[in-house]
């Protein structure tokens, strides 16, 4: 049995099919329904998938790449359907009005309450988003001389397209799926580029995504603007379609719709959005028997998706047609950063305070290029703290962290990232879902042209540290050794000025420690200054140029290593009062 | 007089909403999982009431009342099987995944209930008598008294059973750390399950509670939960006691608001409110310690 899978997955790659197969061959399904079989009711409700599809396309970007989960994009569906059907029925706009306006409501009030909302984390940010739909909905029932209220507009005006009144069945169905075209096509671009990839790295880590350089709250907004143009868009295609506007296009069940069309088509993919909905649309159909209640058959859907398939149907078609590997980049070397010698960062009175307790108190520090500095002290004294208060996590109560002559103090990580600031975490964490490559590659998004450009130079990051080998596994399942290496290449991949990490031989066994070693004085040898969290004074005193060691906060030592073993002040602090 | 009325109205609510608070919080606790489906549950439970009411033996007094037991138990074994479907299968997940399943289940709860009952609201049979008493002036629905009686009494059970009893100290250090209570020879998956029925069969016995005086309909979880997730939000996510005050606060606000304008006016200012709180104060209003585990 296993035999033959693997046979047929040997077969496979030389089953040579072109790389749009699977998007062609559904296109031309479609089509030939739709020209083919489709009765007027069928093309009706094809019509409605591609609305719906156009809507879950939106969705895909903020929830699937975001992984932002939004309960609003329903009102916004709503709001572009409210704001087609009031300039349509009572003002008389045409099309060609009322639809830029349809995104552009959606969009401007995204914009108004995603500063504020996006900041929360998950399910804050799920319920005050669905707090925000409730809020339009109630708005919507309850100003009748707007809204017309509970019965909402009728007579709303069909589509007209340069002069041509699109009349309803086959070219209603083609315009409403050119649109889905459209925005799949821009939504597949954005999700494949740097931004896409920039996108899912803030979705699977925004603490390393922030200190990679990337503007995480910017990423969030864009992403959360852009979907509700996308649910703006379908708003008003589907006023068009129904011709009436109520506040149906305002409740839950759109959202879930959404929703569902996205979970089971698959998170994240625009082919994901398309065939769930094209599917889920016509599931009611083929249940007629339950009548009003298809919700039903969607809630069953998304339930036993969420569980048996977690990422759709996509997903499983990608599992029975695995992608072909993709050939590996040439490695390139990034532009060099010239990095300016004698002291890079200086650090002075540095001061951070959680509840009552000082864990970083008055420190300073001066860290030169090309030198390594350690930085030691027992668990607690504030060593991870200071490294999170230079690289931007976590703010400073007081004190000043200068570079070049500006005071970074308080910035945010990614400011903080491009002004030359390169780190990595105690406990490693890499995109689970990603390769080696394209995980290392996120350090180069913010700066390289293209994601070929970032994986060639990540591919370079990876050769220098020996590990080019690791560059197409998947990051999920990697010993930690090698997890270790892989966010050390991408904090190299950044060409850092300055290079802070915490705790990089955790784990290690000898021989690693003294290959980490040997990567470490190569790094510093190209100008690059080092600040080491370290508790292996085997590993760190022979590495490092000069020690500074904390205690409760503050410094108890600075000096060369040399006098780090016989100084009585850290003695006591390692071993103890009186020891 | 009035005023004292609309007290004895808003304590009335509050305290049914308390129970559905308290559910949603006791298995966010256990599981730091969202239960999205908590509305559709107390729906749920007041339909049930609706349903079971004709079946009660024409000659037996307090109907209401009598179908508490009955509504708490078929609740608590609803809450199993929604466990077992939505809760169970996704632990290893992130969050997230048993968030969108409890929307689901919300999903199948709601368009069920409209399958069976139809969108018209109904009534469950009331709690006592159905009529009013005359407290030195002051009258005041039984219904409401009943409401408040009962919901207390339940409050207060939930109370005893976490603070005295060998269950109780086995839930409380499941919901605190659930690996050092299985490390402590704590079986947490029936931990669990048994906060899952709980919180369950509280929201049941709001929906009974609440079904007679304020009806019910399929749809009417989703302000449920918005009122649940409000009231926990109010109180500090994570606090069970915050939960009762923030449950009993917004329902006194609602009462009152809809009395001097309307209900839906008061609706909207109670989730203004919610996006206020938590866009300046995420951790709640009394609440800080309960942040890092949601």
């Amino acid at each position: 049995m296993l035999r033959g899978v693997r046979k047929w997955r040997a077969l496979a790659p030389t089953l040579t099919l072109p790389r749009w197969a699977g998007e062609g061959i559904g296109v031309a399904v479609l089509v030939a329904y739709a020209l083919l079989y489709a009765s007027p009711y069928g093309l009706r409700v094809l019509t409605v998938a591609g609305v719906y599809a156009l809507a879950a396309i939106g969705f895909q970007i903020v929830f699937g790449l975001g992984g932002a989960l939004s309960l609003a994009h329903g009102a916004f569906f709503g709001i572009g359907a409210y704001a087609t059907g009031i300039l349509g029925s009572q003002w008389g706009f045409g099309f060609a009005a009322t639809f830029p306006v349809s995104l552009l409501v959606p969009l401007l009030l995204a914009l108004l309450v995603g500063l504020p909302v996006l900041r929360l984390e998950s399910h804050y940010f799920a319920l005050a988003t669905l707090g925000i739909a409730q809020v339009v909905h109630l708005l919507a029932v309850n100003s009748p001389g707007l809204t017309g209220g509970a019965n909402g507009l009728p007579g709303v005006p069909g589509i007209v397209l340069f002069g041509w009144a699109v009349p309803r069945g086959l070219p209603l169905a083609a315009v409403v799926w050119g649109f889905v075209a459209l925005g799949g096509l821009l939504a597949w671009r954005l999700a494949r580029g740097r931004w896409g990839r920039a996108l899912t790295l803030v979705r699977d880590d925004p603490l390393a995504a922030g200190t990679l350089g990337l503007d995480v709250g910017g990423l969030r907004l864009a992403a959360f603007a852009l979907s509700a143009v996308y649910a703006g868009a379908a708003g008003a295609l589907a006023v068009h379609t129904q011709r009436v506007v109520s506040p149906e296009v305002l409740e839950f069940p759109i959202m879930v719709s959404v929703l569902t069309i996205a979970v089971v088509g698959g998170r994240g993919r625009v082919a994901g959005a398309i065939l769930g909905a094209v599917l889920l649309l016509h599931l009611p159909e083929w249940f007629r028997f339950l009548e009003r209640s298809y919700l039903i058959v969607y809630g069953v859907a998304l339930l036993a998706t969420i569980v048996l398939a977690p990422h759709g149907l996509t997903g499983l078609l990608d599992r029975l047609f695995p992608a072909r590997p993709v050939p590996l980049p040439t490695p390139a070397a990034p532009p060099e950063t010239a990095i300016p010698t004698g002291p890079l960062l200086r650090v002075e009175g540095l001061t951070k305070g959680f509840g009552g307790v000082r864990a970083v108190d008055g420190v300073s520090l001066t860290l030169e290029a090309g030198t390594i500095t350690g930085l030691i002290g027992p668990n607690g004294s504030g060593k991870t703290t200071l490294v999170n208060l230079i690289s931007g996590v976590e703010a400073p109560d007081g004190g000043r962290v200068l570079m070049g002559g500006t005071d970074l103090a308080g910035k945010r990580p990614d400011r903080i990232a491009r002004a030359g600031i390169a780190r990595t975490f105690q406990a490693v964490s890499l995109p689970e879902g990603a390769s080696v490559l394209a995980a290392v590659a996120a350090a180069r998004l913010e700066r390289d042209g293209s994601i070929a450009q970032a994986e060639a130079h990540a591919l370079w990051a990876l050769e220098r540290l020996g590990a080019a080998d690791l560059a197409a596994r998947p990051c999920a399942g990697l010993p930690a050794a090698l997890r270790r290496r892989v966010e050390l290449a991408r904090a190299l991949a950044r060409q850092p000025a300055v290079l802070l990490l915490d705790e990089p031989a955790a784990g290690l066994t000898d021989g690693e420690k003294a290959e980490l070693a040997g990567h470490l004085r190569a790094i510093a040898a190209t100008g690059t200054a080092l600040l080491v969290v370290e508790h292996d004074m085997g590993f760190l005193l022979p590495l490092a140029g000069h020690v500074l060691c904390l205690d409760q906060g503050r410094p108890l030592y600075a000096g060369p290593p040399e006098g780090v073993r016989t100084d009585p002040a850290v003695v006591a602090a390692y071993l103890g009062e009186g020891a | 007089m009035i005023t004292l009325q609309l007290l004895v109205n808003g304590l009335a609510l509050g305290a049914a909403y308390a129970l559905v608070a308290l559910g949603f919080v006791l298995v966010l606790n256990a599981t730091a999982a969202v239960n999205f489906a908590q509305g559709d549950l107390v729906m749920a439970g007041g339909l049930l009431a609706v349903a079971l009411a004709p079946h009660l033996p024409a000659y037996l007094p307090l109907p209401g009342l009598l179908l508490l037991p009955v509504v708490l138990v078929l609740m608590a074994g609803l809450g199993l099987l929604l466990a077992a479907a939505a809760y169970l299968p996704l632990r290893r997940r992130p969050p997230v995944a048993v968030f969108i399943s409890t929307i689901a289940a919300g999903i199948i709860l709601q368009n069920g209930a409209s399958v069976l009952f139809g969108p018209e609201p109904r009534a469950a049979p009331p709690l006592l008598s159905g009529g009013t008493l005359d407290i030195g002036g002051l009258v005041v629905a039984e219904q409401s008294l009943a409401i408040i009686a009962v919901a207390a009494l339940l409050i207060a059970g939930q109370q005893w059973l976490f603070g005295r009893t060998q269950l109780g100290r086995r839930l409380r250090a499941t919901a605190q750390d659930p690996e050092m209570a299985r490390a402590c020879g704590v079986p947490v998956t029936a931990m669990i399950l048994v906060t899952f029925a709980l919180g369950t069969a509280f929201a049941g016995a709001a929906g009974l509670l609440l079904a007679n005086r304020y009806f019910v309909t399929p749809t009417a979880g989703g302000d449920l939960i918005l009122k649940a997730y409000i009231a926990v939000t109010i109180g500090g996510w994570g606090s069970v006691p915050g939960a009762v005050a923030g449950a009993l606060l917004i329902a006194l606000f609602e009462v009152g608001v809809s009395s001097v304008l309307s209900y839906p006016v008061a609706l909207g200012l109670l989730y203004a409110t919610l996006l206020v709180i938590l866009v300046a104060r995420p951790q709640g209003l009394f609440g800080e310690a309960a942040r890092r585990r949601a």
